[in-house]
């Protein structure tokens, strides 16, 4: 058996909205899986399902095959949770936090060996209100990992961090996924998921919307460059799409996204036209087809917003 | 070691490091113990030290500030926090993590009554003229309706801002209507019968007559009884209103 987590027409309703819409997807043992959207789009909620911490409306849930639904205090014990925001108390030591976590689980790793895997050897005996956004946070994941979890369920884990901070979080989760432990990440940081996730799932009203390995996604999308510009003058909506070589044409007021596999070809029609019809175009990059842009692609929004 | 021990020792150490808890729970009680002791030294109330009427009621409120104030904001905080949240993922059980509240409470209860007792006795001339287990039972009992009003009270409080000012309003109409400081007939005609249908006016009484009027079980039944009925009766309401997120 190498499924990890199975998930089968998982559904959630809050009264009339269907928060998640009859969802299902499996995840393999030893991968690093990225649930991607929007905020609100149902990705926390379909994650705090399997987590047990939500009860599903309808569908089955399996965790290294137990039934979530049924036995929930197994799958407990073997899975390990990040949540968002750093959830513990204040005026408590990092090694004393982790020592209490442990006594949780009938089975814990080592205090010393955990501080290792997050690198907090030196802060065992600091107060966690004493330490930094990007310290907490890899208490917060230091305390996921206490019962040597086979799954790992990381929610936004680099959420709010600066870009030094953001890598060590990154490479610690690298070595993780090393170890052959399963991690389930969500996250609205494209970068995040195309650096670490092997395969990434979108998820959009509650839908999965697209689902395979990142390289794949945006191949499928016939996207590779994403040209990018602000138009100021009249500018009907269908002007750019005229244009040989575009894929999809993406605009948030005058923010025009070109997706397409030609991008010299495009940006040579752009400055024609613009001196033709005295458009002024301002702003123009030109950069690889990201994440993102499958997303734009695919649901005609930004995932950042 | 069990995880219960686990969450005392947990939740002990949170208190320690809290000077905020430390200063309700004994640092203020202390110093209203000894003012008082020392305002009324050396005078006699019916042939008994003053200190014997003053210091149940000062006992009656620290264990308020115990059971409800430190109950109500430290359980709205850590939800608040997420921290429920954050243990419901784990296998620990959620009567063993209210239990480690309450014990731990309970024993902070203890050692605040144990601290003025001693004050009282070596400083003033406190003595406790009817049976010490008879007071501790009164205590305990009164102990379990606050823990009890405490836990209903999180049930109307979401943050912990609010906490605060709103379990204060409680603990001072309990303190000043329920006899602590103030004997209750002092109070005025329409405000009584209201002052003596307070759990914290049934503690004193409870107490004041074992301390002073040397009273027994057969004395002091009907406030046990009154005592019992409104920790049934918050108890009932926090179990039934208190949420987890």
């Amino acid at each position: 058996m190498n499924t990890a987590i199975e998930i089968e027409g998982l559904t959630k309703k809050y009264g009339d909205l269907i928060a998640v819409n009859n969802v299902s997807f499996e995840i393999e043992k030893g991968e690093i899986f990225g649930l991607l959207g929007p905020n609100g789009a149902g990705k926390t909620t379909t994650v705090e399902m399997i987590e047990g911490l939500r009860k599903p409306d309808g569908g089955t849930i399996k965790v290294y095959d137990i039934d979530v639904r049924k036995d929930v205090e197994k799958v407990k014990e073997i899975i390990g949770v990040q949540l968002q925001s750093t959830t513990i108390y204040d005026k408590i030591r990092v090694g004393e936090a982790i020592d209490l976590f442990g006594g949780y689980y009938r089975k814990c790793m080592p205090t010393t060996e955990i501080l290792n895997i997050v690198s907090l050897n030196d802060k065992k005996d600091s107060f966690v209100h004493t330490l930094s956004g990007g310290q907490k946070q890899r208490v917060a994941l230091a305390l996921a990992l206490v019962n040597d979890p086979e799954v790992l369920f990381l929610d936004e884990p680099t959420m709010g961090l600066d870009p030094q901070a953001r890598r060590n979080v990154w490479e610690i989760i690298e070595g993780l996924g090393g170890k052959g432990k399963t991690i389930v990440l969500t996250t609205h940081y494209m970068e995040e998921a195309e650096r670490l996730c092997g395969r990434v799932g979108i998820i959009d009203h509650g839908k999965i919307i697209a689902l395979d390995s990142t390289r794949d996604l945006i191949a499928q999308q016939k996207l590779e460059a994403a040209i990018e510009f602000t138009a100021s003058g009249h500018v009907p909506d269908e002007f750019f799409e005229k244009l040989e070589g575009v894929s999809k044409v993406s605009r948030d007021g005058n923010d025009f996204v070109l997706q397409t596999r030609e991008s010299s070809r495009v940006l040579g029609q752009l400055t024609r036209l613009s001196e033709a019809r005295s458009i002024i175009l301002g702003n123009i990059s030109v950069r690889k087809a990201t994440l993102e842009d499958v997303f734009l692609s695919l649901t005609g929004r930004r995932l950042r917003n | 070691m069990s995880v219960l021990t686990g969450q005392i020792r947990l939740e002990t150490r949170l208190f320690l490091r809290d000077k905020g808890d430390l200063f309700w729970a004994l640092a203020f009680p202390v110093f209203m113990a000894v003012l008082f002791g020392l305002i009324y030294q050396g005078e006699s109330w019916d042939g008994m030290p003053p200190i014997n009427y003053v210091l149940p009621g000062i006992i009656v409120m620290a264990v308020m500030s115990t059971c409800i104030m430190n109950t109500t904001t430290g359980v709205v905080s850590d939800r608040e926090k997420g921290i429920f949240r954050r243990l419901a993922l784990t296998p620990l059980k959620r009567h063993i993590l209210i239990g480690g509240h309450v014990i731990t409470r309970y024993l902070v209860v203890l050692v605040q009554t144990i601290v003025l007792i001693a004050i009282g006795v070596t400083i003033f001339e406190f003595t406790i003229e009817g049976n010490y287990l008879l007071f501790w039972a009164a205590l305990t009992l009164g102990a379990l309706s606050f823990f009890s009003l405490g836990f209903s009270l999180t049930a109307l409080i979401r943050t912990e801002k609010a906490a605060v000012p709103a379990t204060m309003a409680f603990f001072f109409i309990l303190m000043f209507l329920g006899g602590c400081f103030f004997p209750v007939n002092m109070m005025p005609d329409f405000l009584q019968p209201v002052c003596k249908a307070l759990p914290s006016c049934h503690l004193n009484d409870a107490l004041r007559m074992i301390v002073i009027d040397k009273a027994g079980i057969g004395t002091v039944w009907p406030e046990f009884l009154k005592l019992g009925g409104w920790a049934v009766i918050f108890s009932g309401i926090a179990v039934r209103f208190f949420k987890w997120e």
